[in-house]
């Protein structure tokens, strides 16, 4: 096939494959975008920042998101509007794939998610370090069967705290989503800005951030 | 108009986007953004399906997943431009200057090597933040839990060795 045609393929399988229409795909897509972007968490300064312990937004934004998503989640499928898709344990896929994904993660200070969105802003490191991400898209692919697949080792199922937990299970999954968000809460928000942005943000949010104290300002 | 969205307010529209894209209404499926990378390697170098076996795992997610990202840069861009007003061309974060180097060639190279480490993390683990943090821990999966706690460590151990302590 093409490049035009695989392409066109991409789109012929969304439109067919019953995960929501092209539109609603895209639209889910665009939302992610602009949340991403307008939070700034797609910055250097935010992720990278955060591996240096100089800016706590990241974990706080993340954190809320989960805690509030798993327990919205549980009622989302009690009520039959949507369901659980877990991911396997395959335990030293996880664990050798963490230990890459995190320190690559400092060092580019982007993740998969919201490396194109600082493409989107004009940031030609990240674009440089997409590329290298999909040679390691070739490469996995490539060498799967062979090495990759067996490093990733066999899979201990699909365990949630909800299907071990037995009957008080859903307690459990409310402790754990309350948990974390005061977890989010309770994290002191500390951040790293560059003056570049700074200087974007409006007078009375930079008066906001002046008043937290607990920032870095860098030039 | 507001330039940035504080975190708290972020966390919620994210929740509610995640909650959207699991409901029947929206896709029915988790919000995942790293099986497009080798999806997209295979339609780049134009891979054959029936010799990769994994593109054949990817096909589907692989897809959704692209669809999906044309939509993050459209939206990413816009509000850069529009909202944020933070679109620029630059090709070094201030942080690194401030705790790694000035040096171009070096930024760019460590881009390269962490972007083709990221992904075969990702795929390795079968996830990333969006698959596993968000979706996965949200589902309360321990898979999700086991990466996301070797995930924190490692970030934070890279974040001390590699960097500098006090900006220059």
């Amino acid at each position: 096939m093409s490049l035009t045609e695989r392409i066109m393929d991409m789109f012929n399988i969304v439109a067919n494959e019953g995960h929501g229409s092209i539109a609603v795909v895209f639209l889910i897509g665009i939302l992610f975008g602009g949340i991403i972007q307008y939070t700034r968490v797609d910055k250097f300064e935010k992720i990278a920042g955060f591996a240096m312990l100089k800016d706590t937004t990241v974990p706080k934004m993340l954190f809320l998101a989960i805690g509030i998503a798993s327990i919205a989640l549980f009622f989302e499928v009690k009520l039959g509007y949507a369901s659980y898709h877990i991911k396997p344990m395959i335990v030293s896929g996880l664990v050798v794939g963490g230990i890459l994904f995190g320190a690559s993660m400092a060092i580019l200070g982007k993740c998969p998610g919201t490396g194109p969105i600082s493409i989107a802003e004009g940031r030609i490191d990240v674009l440089v370090g997409a590329i290298g991400g999909i040679f390691g898209g070739y490469i996995f692919t490539k060498y799967y069967d062979s090495f990759f697949k067996p490093l990733m080792g066999e899979s201990y199922g699909k365990e949630t705290l909800l299907n071990t937990l037995g009957d008080h299970a859903s307690w459990f999954v409310f402790l754990f989503g309350i948990a974390l968000i005061i977890i989010a809460i309770k994290i002191p928000h500390i951040e790293l800005l560059d003056e570049a942005d700074l200087s974007k943000l409006t007078e009375e949010e930079r008066t906001e951030i002046e008043a937290n104290k607990k920032f870095e300002i860098i030039k | 108009m507001k330039r940035r969205l504080p975190w708290w307010l972020g966390g919620i529209l994210m929740a509610l986007l995640l909650l959207f894209t699991f409901s029947i209404f929206g896709a029915n499926r988790p919000l995942g953004a790293s099986t497009y990378v080798p999806y997209f390697a295979g339609v780049l170098f134009n891979m054959d399906p029936q010799e990769y076996v994994y593109l054949q795992h990817v096909k589907n997610p692989g897809a959704w997943e692209g669809v999906m990202l044309l939509g993050a840069l459209v939206g990413g861009f816009l509000t850069a431009v529009f909202v944020t007003k933070s679109f620029r061309f630059s090709v070094m974060p201030t942080a690194w200057k401030a705790y790694k180097n000035s040096s171009v060639l070096s930024r760019l190279v460590w881009s390269f090597v962490a972007g083709f480490f990221l992904i075969i993390g990702a795929r390795l683990a079968g996830g990333c933040t969006s698959g596993h943090f968000l979706s996965g821990m949200s589902q309360t999966a321990f898979s999700s839990m086991i990466f996301g706690g070797v995930v924190l460590v490692s970030l934070i151990i890279t974040g001390k060795f590699f960097y500098k302590g006090d900006a220059k």
